[in-house]
């Protein structure tokens, strides 16, 4: 898929839109940021590439204008789950999909590279290759992407106006999506209490995986910071910690998309995602439901049913 | 802030398995606390009047009672401590009874969890709120769904007390189970001629309006203002042209429909009037038998008619009406007799279920009241009753006995003797339930005077033999093998919920056990009551029942109705949700979750959009404050960090 080609859409829908939600190039060649296109000339600097790692869709719930949003498949997802929980009107969006191959994870590349400052970034046939003071590094973009993208059952958005490319299929099989989950619950429930207790006393509470999410609603009313009702105080122990995360983690029962945006923007490094993963695991087994996948359906969390057909409470 | 607890030694209830004055002398080192002490029986007109005294004596402004469950008690204390002068929301009950002694032995454990109980509700009532109730109007009318003999008596006494009724029953007619029946135990008096004067009645009372043939398919509102909508099916027939002549059922081709009054005895015509004594006295077709609607073609009952009255074309109506009120009597069902596949199910036709026996007795009936075999359309001169066919029976799904199947067994052994004198009854039994008035009497004479032989045991295989029916069963009092060749066997199905019970009970918000059977709010004290408040319960639907305790109960319901309508206005609870607008963020999860829609979207003047709770319509059920993730809807009287403060304090313990 050519750049040149998303260009092409960007120009044919920016008379119609407020702003157009896309990427450009960041601060430096291996960070790519947001970027939102109100002229043809802002047009011209778009980029699409395996660097294009944020969920633009996040912004949608928030603007009140016509809005166009750049996306890949996984970021399509929630787009669909917004229009189950009713939080965009879609009549007032442009979908332009991007059908991805996969991205790369920015960290995965600086390890790699040992931190050193990047002076160039290219790419060759599904491999990066990156410019550092101490020489060339080639790196297959497969062993460097985010783990989200191993399992990707969507590489072309579920929902679009436009398409900027031919639409792909997964070559991943579907059970493969829960399998680090399953490899997890093998640990006893010891190891599997002292891992979140390790990873979840890394935390700094900023609230980065919270800001990032897109399907966090509460924004300045996060109970993590309210006083009434009073749930977790501020202090750093990791009683707190861990109770927070547990909070955002049910908070997003049957919600969550997958984007990995949460775990993406950890500046310590914990797998966030990890638990909401394991809910949507249990979400598909008793409600068979995924989110974000039809906009047609209703989250088993948004409904209130006295019978459940897989919770058994009433005999009759 | 001063807190007074009170812990009550409820006799030996309570002080037998906990040590009263420990648990008061430790709460009186928790801050807050300005007097604590432990009393015989704090219900009671003394210990109400210790409360009173404390709180002027001792300043105090915050009480807990520490006793039995606040179900029992809550409304007693709250109402103390409002004529003391405090809220009566600044009350917190610690339930050291049901929870605590009762359930153990070791008091100096049971010591240690009562301290901690008493600990958490001090730590609620110092975050309790002053709440208070408004008042709403009530709609003075009535809604009775069913029209079995409860339903009617509800429906008349509720009528005659001056209410508007609205009656609604899903078959044709009113009448129910009773209308089908031959004659009543145990006076032996035909049941149509006591139910029809009542039927009558009702068709005719100015204050009934009688939706039948007619469903309920949606009910919004709470008690005081119900808005029901009524679902009238086709009957492809206009009830308002319609004489009930009859003229149509006798010139119908259409010969072989299934008969539903009847049970499927007999077969009856595509367009019927369910039978003489109908009210309403109004033809329905069935469209499933009718050959206009099978074939496209026919069209006699339209040319018959001498009214006009036939139109094919009709479809299903609703209808809203409103009403303050609600009694339940949807009745009951019968098992299904496949399910019986010791007994052949329903592969012989001369097993028959009781309810089928009753219609062959009846005058009325398919066979005007003459015995037949089904097979062969003889009289049988051996008969076999089995009773709890079905009843007490464990793998089934039916534990609970059905009640009436041992009186209307004797009473049909005894009409059977009656129709034909050279017959001989058996009848296997387990138990003879018969524990009302004049019922003992009724089960000897059918023995005594009219010869039937009970066989105490149960019958495990029934199969044909030539023309005859071997009912193989064991004789417990003389402990061997029994095999009667038999014409005809009669088996007393058991008696099940409603079809249909589990949704109704979810449409009105009300409970139902594990068989379908909906739950009074007290077994005792509370027996026609919900624990939805406006809704009230009647007859079979409740549980099994023969006609004086279903009629006792329609009563019961009516008097419930009328005396809360003797009021103009209604007090609202006020521990309903409440929606904090600052800190709201309108995601609306709250409205899509709230089973009693009782939370609508609002916009305020910034142009926010915040969900709104109608005070009136809210149940307090908590599923909204549950689903808010950022907790700005609380359930009053049980918010957040009410609850939060308890957690705290018996983590700190």
């Amino acid at each position: 898929m050519s750049t040149e080609k998303l260009k092409e859409i960007i120009l044919k829908v920016l008379p119609d839109v407020d702003t157009v939600i896309g990427w450009q190039e960041g601060f430096d060649k291996i960070h790519i940021t947001p970027f939102f296109m109100k002229s043809p000339e802002d047009a011209e600097k778009a980029v699409w590439n395996s660097l294009c790692v944020q969920n633009l869709a996040a912004y949608l719930p928030s603007l009140k204008k016509k809005t166009a949003v750049i996306v890949k498949g996984c970021d399509s997802r929630t787009i669909v789950q917004y229009m189950q929980e009713g939080l965009i009107d879609r009549s007032n969006v442009v979908i332009i999909g991007i059908p991805c191959t996969g991205v790369v994870s920015v960290k995965k590349v600086l390890k790699a590279v040992d931190y050193q400052p990047i002076e160039d970034v290219k790419f060759s046939d599904e491999k990066i290759i990156i410019k550092t003071s101490k020489g060339e590094k080639t790196l297959a973009i497969a062993d460097v992407c985010p783990d989200k993208c191993k399992t990707c059952q969507y590489p072309t958005p579920i929902v679009y106006d436009h398409l900027a490319g031919d639409p792909i299929e997964s070559t991943k099989p579907a059970e493969s999506v829960y399998e680090d989950i399953k490899e997890f619950e093998k640990k006893s429930l010891e190891e599997r209490r002292d891992y979140f207790k390790n990873e979840f006393d890394k935390c700094i509470r900023c609230y980065a995986c919270r800001n990032a999410c897109p399907m966090c609603v509460c924004q300045d009313s996060c109970i993590a910071e309210t006083r009434d009702p009073h749930w977790i105080t501020q202090k750093l122990s990791s009683e707190e910690k861990m109770m927070f995360h547990m909070i955002h983690a049910v908070h997003l029962a049957g919600r969550c998309v997958e984007c990995g945006e949460c775990e993406r923007v950890c500046p310590m490094d914990i797998p966030v995602a990890k638990l909401k993963k394991k809910i949507n695991s249990e979400m598909k087994e008793l409600f068979d439901y995924v989110p974000g996948v039809n906009p047609e359906d209703k989250p088993p969390m948004y409904t209130f049913n006295v019978e459940e057909a897989k919770i058994k409470e009433h005999k009759l | 802030m001063r807190v007074g607890v009170f812990i009550c030694h409820c006799g030996s209830n309570i002080a037998g398995t906990v040590d009263v004055a420990r648990v008061a002398a430790e709460a009186r080192k928790i801050p807050g606390v300005a007097f604590a002490t432990n009393y015989m029986y704090t219900c009671s007109e003394p210990g109400q009047d210790e409360i009173k005294a404390a709180i002027k004596r001792e300043n105090l402004d915050r009480i807990v009672v520490a006793a039995c469950s606040p179900r029992m008690h809550e409304n007693t204390f709250r109402k103390t401590i409002q004529k003391a002068g405090l809220n009566k929301y600044f009350l917190e009950m610690a339930n050291i009874r049901e929870h605590i002694a009762w359930i153990g032995n070791d008091k100096e454990l049971n010591t240690e969890k009562a301290i901690d109980a008493v600990s958490m509700a001090i730590a609620k009532v110092m975050q309790n709120k002053p709440l208070h109730a408004t008042s709403f109007k009530i709609n003075k009318r009535v809604l009775v769904i069913g029209g079995g003999v409860a339903g009617m008596q509800a429906a008349l006494d509720c009528a005659d007390g001056g209410l508007d009724v609205v009656l609604v029953e899903k078959s044709p007619a009113v009448g129910g189970i009773m209308a089908r029946l031959d004659k009543t135990f145990p006076t032996i008096d035909c049941s149509i001629c006591i139910l029809g004067p009542k039927m009558v009645d009702v068709g005719q009372h100015e204050k009934i309006k009688l939706f039948a043939y007619s469903e309920i398919e949606e009910i919004k509102g709470y008690i005081g203002n119900y808005q029901i909508k009524i679902r009238k099916k086709a009957t492809y027939v206009d009830w308002e042209k319609c004489t009930g002549c009859g003229l149509c059922m006798e010139k119908c081709p259409s010969k072989n429909s299934y008969d539903y009054f009847n049970f499927g005895v007999a077969p009856t015509k595509a367009i019927n009037i369910p039978f003489p004594q109908a009210i309403p006295k109004k033809a329905k077709i069935d469209p499933n038998y009718c050959r206009q609607f099978l074939k496209g073609k026919c069209g006699v009952c339209a040319k018959i008619c001498p009214t006009g009255a036939i139109n094919y074309e009709m479809k299903d109506e609703i209808v809203t009406e409103e009403v303050g009120a609600i009694v339940v009597a949807t009745g009951y069902g019968l098992l299904d007799q496949n399910i019986l596949t010791e007994y052949g199910g329903t592969r012989y036709p001369d097993v028959i279920s009781g309810i089928q026996y009753e219609r062959l007795l009846n005058a009325s009936g398919p066979t005007s009241g003459h015995i037949e075999r089904p097979s062969d359309h003889t009289e049988p001169k051996t008969i076999v009753f089995v009773s709890c066919a079905g009843s007490r029976d464990k793998s089934i799904g039916v534990p609970y006995c059905s009640g009436f199947c041992c009186m209307y067994i004797a009473k049909q052994a005894i009409l059977t003797k009656d129709h034909i004198p050279d017959s001989q009854s058996y009848v296997f039994y387990m138990d003879i339930r018969s524990p009302g008035k004049g019922y003992d009497e009724f089960t000897r004479r059918a023995q005594e005077e009219y010869g039937a032989q009970y066989i105490r045991g149960r019958v495990s295989k029934i199969y044909p033999k030539g023309k005859k029916m071997i009912v193989r069963g064991a004789d417990t009092l003389l402990g061997t093998q029994v095999e009667i060749e038999a014409d005809l066997v009669v088996l007393a199905t058991a008696a099940i919920a409603a079809e249909g019970a589990a949704e109704m009970a979810e449409k009105l918000h009300i409970s139902y056990d594990t068989f379908g059977f909906y739950v009074e709010s007290h077994p005792k004290l509370r027996p026609v009551e919900t624990n939805t408040s406006g809704v009230f319960l009647a007859g079979a639907c409740q549980g099994p029942k023969d006609i004086p305790s279903s009629v006792g109960q329609g009563s019961a319901a009516a008097a419930k109705v009328l005396s809360l309508f003797s009021r103009d206005m209604l007090e609202s609870d006020p521990a309903i949700a409440q929606v904090n607008t600052n800190a709201c963020v309108g995601c609306l999860k709250c409205l899509k979750t709230c089973p009693f829609q009782a939370i609508v979207e609002d916009t305020l003047r910034s142009g926010k959009k915040v969900a709104k709770v109608i005070e009136t319509v809210c149940a307090g059920c908590g599923v909204c404050t549950s689903t808010c993730p950022c907790g700005a809807i609380q359930l009053q009287h049980f918010t957040d960090n009410q609850l939060l403060s308890e957690v705290s304090a018996i983590c700190q313990m």
